[in-house]
């Protein structure tokens, strides 16, 4: 990150490499389709390269970068929750057309599990169990305190106690994915 | 089913990296190759709470050199004590709530919004501790004009705070205006306890604390207006 505030172009190329596939898969777990997800990969790294002297040495590059992420995907959303309003007034009457978005089996996996789950929970469950965040990180990305996603996650813990099947659990855990 | 069962189901539901595009990755190098230059990275937080904080405490200051020490003149060391004390206190606190809004992946202790009802709760609290002459005489038209030049305080406190935190990012406008909003009006507030020299109870309590409550409302109207420019872009 250091290299890359100072203007190191393969310091650059590296962090993408790094941190875009965690991208990718925070915004897949928030039920976008893949095509969606590369997109707001995209206007994540445009936002994070405009700010990117307000991440400060020492800090992490993850909880930073996911707090970007974050509001690069609420802005998508309510872009989305606009556009889709308009476009209802427009297509009032005509049926329309539903097109499964792509997904591989490990989204598939990952997006059953999830699903039950609120927007928020899903969130936090993904940083901390998916992308290997720590409270404090995702406390910072998510800008609440430690406290809150502990609670979230409590909450998210009892649905997915309830959810989660043992025999699904036991295919999954057998390594039905790899 | 246990806690442990559950992060097994997710780290084996994980295990396959998501690949990415390389001619994405590519896309995105390029992207940022030509604007690519050193950039400096921002102060440390407590340097720019620190800013602040010197800030809210000049224009006060100026403000009630200007308009006269009244208020600190007629009020008594321990309520001298108590009004500055918590006020410095809160100040600290809204300080501290406007850098964490203004970088992103801050630690934050408190949201904006409990800020502000924090700072408007604590104050009426301790103005309820510490004056009891319930009388309101000329209770609005008195009122009205602290409240105005508390407002008219908060102006240029806003207007500075932005200047020491423009090189920040808030990722919620909304949020990061309404602390801006809360800091300001606090600064506000400080100036008319060192000025006004009235103390009946309601004076105070309503039209002293209000500073506090429409800044930080007004803040909040910025910051959604700001949001929603900036998503319209």
């Amino acid at each position: 990150m250091r290299g890359y505030q100072a203007g190191d172009f393969s310091a650059a190329r590296s962090l993408i490499e790094q941190v875009s596939p965690r991208l990718l898969r925070f915004f897949l777990s928030q039920s976008t389709s893949r095509s969606d997800a590369e997109d707001l990969v995209q206007e994540t790294w445009l936002r994070i390269h405009r700010v990117r002297h307000t991440y400060r040495p020492g800090e992490s590059v993850m909880a930073w970068s996911y707090a970007i992420a974050r509001h690069a995907r609420l802005d998508h959303y309510r872009r989305v929750v606009r556009t889709s309003a308009q476009q209802e007034r427009l297509d009032e009457g005509i049926e329309p057309l539903a097109i499964a978005p792509e997904q591989d089996e490990s989204e598939d996996e990952l997006e059953a599990m999830l699903a039950p789950l609120s927007e928020g929970q899903r969130e936090i469950i993904e940083m901390l169990k998916v992308a290997g965040m720590s409270l404090e990180e995702v406390a910072r990305a998510t800008c609440t305190t430690v406290g809150a996603v502990k609670q979230k996650v409590h909450r998210a813990y009892k649905i997915l106690r309830k959810t989660i099947a043992p025999d699904g659990l036991k295919r999954r855990a057998s390594g039905g994915l790899a | 089913m246990k806690d442990t069962d559950i992060d097994r189901a997710f780290s084996s539901a994980t295990r396959v990296p998501h690949e990415l595009d390389p001619a994405l990755l590519d896309q995105i190098a390029d992207s940022i190759k030509l604007s690519l230059r050193p950039v400096r990275a921002m102060p440390p937080s407590w340097v720019l709470t620190g800013g602040l904080m010197l800030t809210l405490l000049a224009v006060a200051l100026a403000g009630a050199a200007r308009a006269g020490f009244g208020g600190f003149e007629s009020l008594r060391p321990l309520e001298r004590l108590l009004i500055f004390g918590a006020g410095g206190a809160l100040v600290l606190a809204t300080a501290r709530g406007v850098v964490s809004e203004a970088v992103p992946g801050s630690r934050r202790d408190l949201s904006s919004g409990t800020l502000l009802g924090v700072s408007c709760a604590g104050l009426i609290s301790v103005f309820a501790l510490l004056f009891h002459d319930y009388r309101s005489e000329h209770f609005v038209s008195a009122g009205v004009i602290c409240l105005i030049t508390g407002l008219l305080h908060s102006i240029p406190i806003a207007a500075l705070s932005w200047l020491i935190l423009r090189r920040g990012f808030a990722v919620d406008p909304s949020s990061a205006a309404t602390a801006g909003g809360t800091l300001a009006g606090l600064g506000g507030l400080m100036m008319l306890e060192l000025h006004c020299a009235n103390l009946e109870t309601l004076h105070v309590m309503v039209w002293h604390t209000a500073v506090v409550a429409v800044s930080g409302g007004c803040g909040a109207l910025v910051g959604m207006l700001i949001g929603r420019y900036r998503r319209g872009r």
